[in-house]
This record gives C-alpha cells, structure tokens and sequence, in this order.
C-alpha cells in the first residue's frame, strides 16, 4: 500500500522537474524568432493574469481596468528612457511604483462599497485614462504623442541596460523569471495571514471583521501589489514590442482579457491564470487568425460561448477539472486509485 | 466594576427605534442571557456591541474603556467575538481555515495559529472534520463551527446570536454543555437564545426586550414568574417549549 | 447666455436618453444585485431593429416600439431565466455573483458580433419622419427627436415607478430586491420576479434604441458607447437607485454640452470622468446610494 503511494509522489515530482526543465531549456533547441515570441507573449499573459489575481483573485473583486496599469508601467519607463535616457531597468520601479499609488487611490474608496461598485469604477477609470493619454501630446516634459502612441528608441545591438536585444532568448528569460516570482509571491501569500485575510474578507466580508479582519485595509493593499507588479510586466511589453499605443495597451479590450482569461483559468488559485493563459491565448489567437479571414467576429462569438459555458458549468474555472485529471493519472499509473481519493 | 455596560443604547433605523435606550451590565465570568420575542431588537443591539453599527445613542463600556462605534476588528482584537444568527463561514474554505482566520488575530506564525485551531476544534469535536469543506458540513456542525471560529480570537467575552436554534434536542444539551464549559475557562457570554429551556437552565443572569425596550432583568427565576414577560411570550410560551 | 441656455436645453435632451438607458441598468441591480454587461448590446439590438422597421417600412420610427419592446422584453425574461438563474442557484450563498458579470459579457461579445457578421461594420443612418426636424421656443432650438426622447424618458419613467408602486407584480418586484430570502419566505416566486425585472431592464435598452434611430449612427458596437456611460452614470446616481440614474443621466448630458462650448467633444468625455472620479472620492456610494454597504 505504502508502495504505491511512494511511488506516486516520484512520479509526481519527475513530471515537475520535467517540466521546469523543459521550460528552462526551451530556447536551446526552439531556435524559430516567431515560435520564441509567441511563448514570450503566452507567457507575458501568465504573468499579467496572475497579478491581476492578485486582486481579483483572492481579494474576491473584479478589477475590469487593469490596462491602464499596464499602460503606466510602459509609458513611464518609456518616456523616462527617452527624455533623460534613464534605464528601463529603473523606470520600472517608477512606473510600479506610480501604478500601486494610483491603484491604492482608486481602491480606498470602492473596495468598501459592494463589489459593483468596484468592478464598474475600475472599468471607468481604465477608460478614463486611455481618453486622457488619447487628447494629450505633452504631459508636463514628457512627449507621450496622444493617440498616436510611442516607440521606444532603438539602441543598436545588445544592450543590457537599454534593455533591448537583438535575439528573442534573453527576453524569454526575463518573462519567464518575472513569472516565476509573481507564482512565488502569490503561493506565499496565500500562506500567510495576509492571505487568509484576503480569502476570509472576499468570501464573508461581515464574518471576516467579527474575526479581526479590517478588510478594505487588506484589500486596498493587494490592489496596490497587484498594480506595482503589473505595471513591471506593462514595462516589459515595451521592451519587447518597442511600439505601443493607448487602443492597444490601454484598451478596453485588453482589461477585459486578463480578466477572463484569470476566471476561465480559476481565480484565487495559483496555477488558475495561468493555466487559462496557456489554453485561451493559442485558441483565442488560431481562432481569430483562421476564422476572421472567413467570417469577422466570429472567433468572438466562440469566445462569448466559452465565457457563458465555462462559468455555467465550472464557475471555478479550469483547472480544478484538469487538476483531477490529472491526479487520475497519477492514481492510474501508480495503481493508488484505493488509497489517494482526489 | 461591570466587565460589559450597555448604557442607554439606541439604534433607530430610520423612523424605526430597533432598539430604544437599553441598559445592562455584565460582570466577568457571568452567563447572560437575552431574550425577546422576533424583532425584539436583540441582534441588532448585539450588532451594537460588536462594532456591526454604531449605536444611534448611548455608550458601551468595556473594561472601561469606552468602545462606543468601534470598528468590529478592534473589537474582536480588544476580546470581544461574535457568532451571526444566520451563519456565515466561508464556504469555499476547509474548516481549518475558518479557525485559522480567527486564530491569526492572536499570532501572524502560521504553524501556530494551525495548532491553536487545532486546539479549539478539538474541543468542539470538529477536530475529525477539519479538512471538509465548510459548505459541506451539517447544519449543527455549521453553527458549530460558527463559535469555534469566535472561540479561536481567543476572546474574553463572547456573543452568542442563537447558536442552538435549529438544533436537535440531544444537539441543544452538548451545545449546553460546551457554553458551560467556555464559561469555566473564565470566559463571559453574552447569548441570545429563543429556546427557553436552555436559556433558563444555563443563565446566571436574563434581559427580557420587547419592541426595542427593556422590559426587565433578574434571574432565570425571577423573569419566569415576571407577568410582562409571560405576555410578551404569549403563544410562545415557557411552559410548553 | 442664449448660448449657454441652449447648451443646457441640448444637455437635458441628450442626458434625458443616457438616464432612461441608465435606468434599465439601475433596476436590474436594484433587484438582482447583478450588473448586466450586456446591456448595451441589448440596446444595440434594439436599434437595429427599429432601423430595419423604417427602413423596410417607413412608418414612424416610435411604430417600432411595438415590436421592440415586447421583443426586448422577452429577450431579458429568456436571458435571465437560462443563463443567470442556475448561476444565482448555485452561488445562492455568495452575496453578489461575479460570475454574473461574466457571462452577461459572454452575450454581450455574441450579440455584437452576431451583429458584425449579419450587418457588416460600417455606420448606417436611415431618414425617419422625424429626422433633422426642429422645434423653436423663443429663440432656442429644439430637435424633435431629441424632445420625444425626453417625453419617453419621462413616460417610461413614470410608468416603471408606477408598476413598482401599485401593481402586485411591481410590489413582489420591490419586496424581492430588498430581501432575497424574506421575500421567497413571504411565497414571492423569486426567479419569476428576476425574469420580469430582467425583462424589463432589457425592454428599456430596446426603447433606448428607438429613441435614438432618428438621430444616430447604428453599427455592431454602438452598444459599448452607452455601456460605459451607463456605468458612469449609474456609479454616479447611486447603484439600483432610479431617481439616481435620470439624475445621473442628465448630469453627465449636462456636462458634455456645457463644456462642448469651451473645448473639443473628447475633452468634454474626459471631464466626465473627472466629475465621476471626484464622486467617486466625496460621495463614494453615488448622489443617491446607500451609504453603508457591501
Ligand atoms: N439593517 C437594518 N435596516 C433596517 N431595519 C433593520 C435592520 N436590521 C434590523 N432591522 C429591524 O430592526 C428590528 C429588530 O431586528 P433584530 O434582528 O434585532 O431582531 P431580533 O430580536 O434579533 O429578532 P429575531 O429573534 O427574529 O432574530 C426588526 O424590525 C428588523 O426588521
Ligand atoms: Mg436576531
């Protein structure tokens, strides 16, 4: 019996060293520039779903205007690199750091109110920021070139501290280590008071306080976290697109994708927005490549369906079906159907 | 000194006085029982205490110090829990981590408030269900688990809102016993309870409310024989339950 | 000043629309507790609707309310009790379904994309009775269709308000939107409520789409226009309030064509939501809302 058991969790540790593995040595026998670019981008959205997990997920709202910290985080190392050429490396940090200072504002007076309230206001306020990036061609010394949005400019070569380089690889790496932070931050913050305050305080907000729990508090402070970080990610799509403008990163369209791909993913669970990035990104783009050359708009009826059936029928989202299968396989091929229920 | 004062609180909800000018003290260690007929105004004044809303007159004292419209997490941090009529545990969530949330308010080490809830848990013999999830417990267990969850903030007072209606009568008896229990770890309790049987039988001390209004105090003795009380409770009456 | 009060005639007329939009949205929340995201589109369908009745038919565009409106009507009844109701089912413990949300978007990108695949993308305008034709007082101008608009905002208005206050069904409506469980404890059919208040919602966003035909461009996406409006204006007024949302309406009507004088028209969207941001921070729960909620 023991045997079995045993044997399971080797063959459940293999399958995920393999995997870390694997996704480390990618690039080393990928060499295609275009299929590099498609995983940086699959995995640019794992990282931005994640932390809008961050709050959507455990602090039980739905932030619906995330792009507009996307947005802050790009335009502002951007224009810093080009009008007094500081690195994006550090532009970063200011443009977390102006993104959490925005969103802490915005959230201090929704996230007490039910969670319309904030979903709607969120909504408002990405919209609002794209109309004021869209009218204005000169933000104080900075040009941002209204609706015409920005390029970042080109240094030639590698270059570290311009964070611009020439192959796809190193890029690749950055997002993939930018993902595995936010998925360690996320797992340890779902362990720790913090964590359980959120969960407690967006599932029985009332109950929560009875227990000690100051809940706009512990929500005002995800929101923050939730936009530092995805405004880091904001400056990475800058790096690596070297162009952007307010339809684009700022749009409506844009909020909304994060936050459905964290929900079909399964919001509040770590693997959730990834997952959802890594099964909706490739079929929403094969189906947007291939049918709207045949009929406009249909891949987006698709995608309607999907919404409307996954939150019919598992309104947890994904992965907790995919996580059964595959613990089903591991019962399977270990023969511990008996002793491991799932 | 009482370790409670309700000093003429007041809620009004609109034109609608929930509760108008009641007044009692608790002392520590005391088992204190509130009764009154449905709508009476009893939760409501819990509410009061515990920080849900700020009364609309009036103070509430606490070991002196003057806790009128706090917030309900300094209250809860300050030693007052609560349960809710209507349970509300976080349904998603295994029972452990019910406790927990209530368990961190004393530590932020998470290994320790595991073993804290443990503890409560065991005591209130859900220690086997520990890792169901809360929406799949039994009504009894719910409630249950409702008051392990206050238990674990490890207050010095506790409110207890109905937390034997629904209950078997063998059901009611354990809860029983269990109060008694918390009552002998120097914990007071404050309850609300429509069951009169159990309310008569484990209070040290009773406030009858009616319409909002203090009708009267005394022991479990004296407010059986009160004639206001037996109207009040007219149809509903302590002989037959 | 003629200038100014003519600003504010057009203000009130065009603010008059965005309210009654805004109203649907308000009474489906006020009894729900649900946002619907579709409704924009619901009041896309509606003009096209109406559009397609002038242009086959050439009667009034108001001559389309009759098919409009026992159409919407029915659309909403249809789309809550199929596609929202198992959700508050299965989350009857949860206070606000999110989830709702989400699959209230799900319709909304169908609905516009149907519209993009049947009609096309582009913009179309059709010449009603009604079109182009002014009314004068004094020295101002009124366009007609604007000031029916206002006329059907105000009878619509009055006729929801009076359903809610006198009817059975308007009361059973009222009763359920303050408490789900009380309300389904006093023999109040609860989903059969949801579907009417649904289906009301959705009969106004088609009415919407009448109003509008004589003077706007109809196209697949026109609906997320009014949606983020309606957003706004329903933050602004108070969720689930009406008077809240004709309020709202009129106010963010108000601003656009007061500061349309002074600046260009996506500057005067700006403001509005600078205007929505400052409630936001001084009356968090809108100009009408409940102040302490959840
Ligand atoms: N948030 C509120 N807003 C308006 N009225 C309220 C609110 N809460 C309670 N009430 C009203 O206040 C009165 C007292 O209610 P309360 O819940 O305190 O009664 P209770 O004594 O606990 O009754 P029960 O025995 O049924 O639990 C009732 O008429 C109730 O409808
Ligand atoms: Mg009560």
């Amino acid at each position: 019996m023991n045997t079995g058991i045993q044997k399971r969790k080797t063959i459940d540790t293999t399958l995920k060293v393999l995997l870390v593995l694997f996704v480390f040595t990618v690039p080393l026998w990928v060499t295609s520039p275009t299929t590099l670019q498609i995983l940086i981008f699959l995995f640019l959205y794992a990282y931005l779903t994640t932390t809008w997990n961050l709050v959507g997920g455990f602090a039980g709202v739905l932030p619906l205007g995330h792009s507009a910290y996307v947005g802050i985080g790009a335009y502002t190392s951007t224009v810093l690199f080009i009008s007094y050429g500081v690195s994006p490396w550090i532009g970063m940090w200011a443009g977390g750091l102006i993104a959490a200072i925005v969103g802490i504002i915005i959230g201090i007076p929704t996230l007490k109110l039910r969670g319309a309230y904030f979903a709607l206001s969120t909504m408002a306020f990405g919209e609002g920021v794209r109309v004021l990036v869209e009218n204005t061609m000169q933000l104080g010394p900075f040009n941002i070139n209204g609706p015409r949005g920005i390029c970042v400019p080109l240094i030639p070569g590698n270059n570290i501290a311009a964070f611009q380089f020439l192959s796809k690889v190193p890029y690749y790496y950055i997002i993939l280590v930018m993902l595995c932070v936010v998925l360690f931050i996320t797992w340890y913050i779902s362990r720790i008071r913090p964590g359980y305050y959120l969960a407690a305080g967006g599932e029985e907000p009332e109950a929560a306080q009875s227990l000690g729990v100051n809940v706009a508090k512990y929500k005002v402070w995800a929101m923050g976290l939730s936009c530092f970080l995805t405004a880091l990610g904001g400056t990475f799509l800058a790096q690596l697109a070297l162009y952007f403008y307010p339809k684009q990163i700022l749009g409506l369209d844009f909020s909304f994708e994060l936050a459905f791909i964290a929900l079909i993913g399964g919001r509040g669970t770590i693997a959730g927005p990834v997952v959802g990035a890594l099964i909706l990104r490739p079929v929403s783009e094969l189906t947007r490549i291939y049918l709207s050359a045949v009929l406009p708009g249909l891949h987006l009826v698709i995608f309607g369906l999907v919404l409307i059936l996954v939150m019919l029928y598992q309104p947890k989202g994904l992965v907790g079906p995919l996580e059964k299968l595959y613990n089903w396989f591991l019962n399977k091929v270990s023969g511990t159907e008996k002793e491991v229920r799932t | 000194m009482a370790l409670l004062e309700i000093n003429n609180v007041s809620k009004h909800f609109g034109g609608l006085k929930a509760v108008d000018q009641v007044s009692m003290s608790i002392e520590k260690g005391q088992i204190y029982g509130l009764i009154g007929p449905n709508g009476a105004g009893k939760s409501t004044l819990f509410n009061c205490v515990a920080g849900t809303y700020g009364p609309t007159l009036g103070a509430i004292i606490y070991s002196g110090k003057d806790i009128t419209g706090w917030k309900p997490w300094d209250i809860c941090k300050l030693g007052i829990a609560r349960t809710f009529q209507i349970v509300k545990p976080f349904q998603t969530k295994t029972v452990l981590y019910n406790t927990m949330v209530g368990a961190f308010i004393r530590t932020s080490n998470r290994s320790e408030a595991e073993d804290r809830s443990m503890e409560v848990l065991k005591s209130f013999k859900l220690a086997d269900k520990a890792h169901t999830l809360a929406k799949n417990l039994t009504i009894a267990d719910r409630k249950r688990l409702e008051v392990a969850r206050a238990m674990a903030t490890e207050p010095e007072m506790l409110l207890l809102d109905e937390c034997m209606a629904g209950l078997r009568p063998n059901e009611v008896d354990q809860t029983l016993d269990e109060i008694r229990l918390i009552r002998d770890r120097g914990i007071t309790i404050f309850m609300i309870e429509h069951i009169m049987r159990a309310i008569m039988s484990v209070s040290d001390r009773i406030t009858v409310i009616q319409f909002g209004r203090k009708i009267m105090d005394g022991t479990p003795q004296e407010v059986a024989k009160d004639e206001r009380v037996i109207k009040a409770y007219l149809g509903e009456s302590y002989a037959a339950a | 000043m003629d200038i100014i009060i003519q600003a504010l005639i057009n203000g009130l007329l065009t603010g008059s629309y965005y309210g009654l939009a805004a109203l649907g949205l308000t009474i489906v929340f006020g009894v729900i507790k649900v946002i619907n995201f579709a409704h924009g589109s619901l009041l896309m369908v509606g003009m096209f609707a109406a559009y397609w009745m002038v242009r086959l038919t050439g009667w009034h565009p108001y001559a389309a309310l009759i098919v409009v409106v026992p159409l919407l009507f029915l659309f909403g009844y249809a789309l809550q009790g199929i596609l929202i109701k198992p959700i508050l089912e299965g989350q009857r413990d949860v206070r606000e379904p999110t989830e709702v949300i989400i699959v209230t978007t799900g319709v909304w990108y169908i609905l516009d994309n149907l519209a993009l695949m049947i009609f096309g993308a582009e913009y179309r305008v059709v010449q009603t009775s009604i079109s182009g034709q002014i009314f004068m007082l004094g020295d101002y101008i009124f366009p007609k269709a604007q000031l029916y608009g206002l006329i059907t905002t105000a009878v619509t208005a009055g006729l929801v308000l009076w359903f809610l206050k006198y009817t059975r069904t308007g009361m059973s409506i009222r009763a359920a939107s303050l408490d789900r469980d009380a309300a389904s404890l006093m023999g109040i059919n609860q989903y059969r409520v949801y579907n009417i208040a649904f289906g009301i919602g959705a009969m106004i966003a088609g009415i919407v789409g009448c109003v509008l035909i004589p003077f706007y461009y109809v196209f697949p996406t026109v609906g997320v226009i009014f949606d983020v409006k309606c957003f706004i204006i329903v933050v602004l007024g108070g969720l689930g309030s009406i008077p809240g949302a004709l309020a709202g309406g009129v106010i963010v009507g108000l601003i656009e064509s007061t500061f349309s004088q002074y600046m260009t028209s996506t500057w005067t969207e700006l403001i509005v939501y600078v205007v929505f941001l400052a409630v936001l921070f001084i009356r968090p729960a809108g100009l009408f809302g409940e102040k302490r909620d959840w």
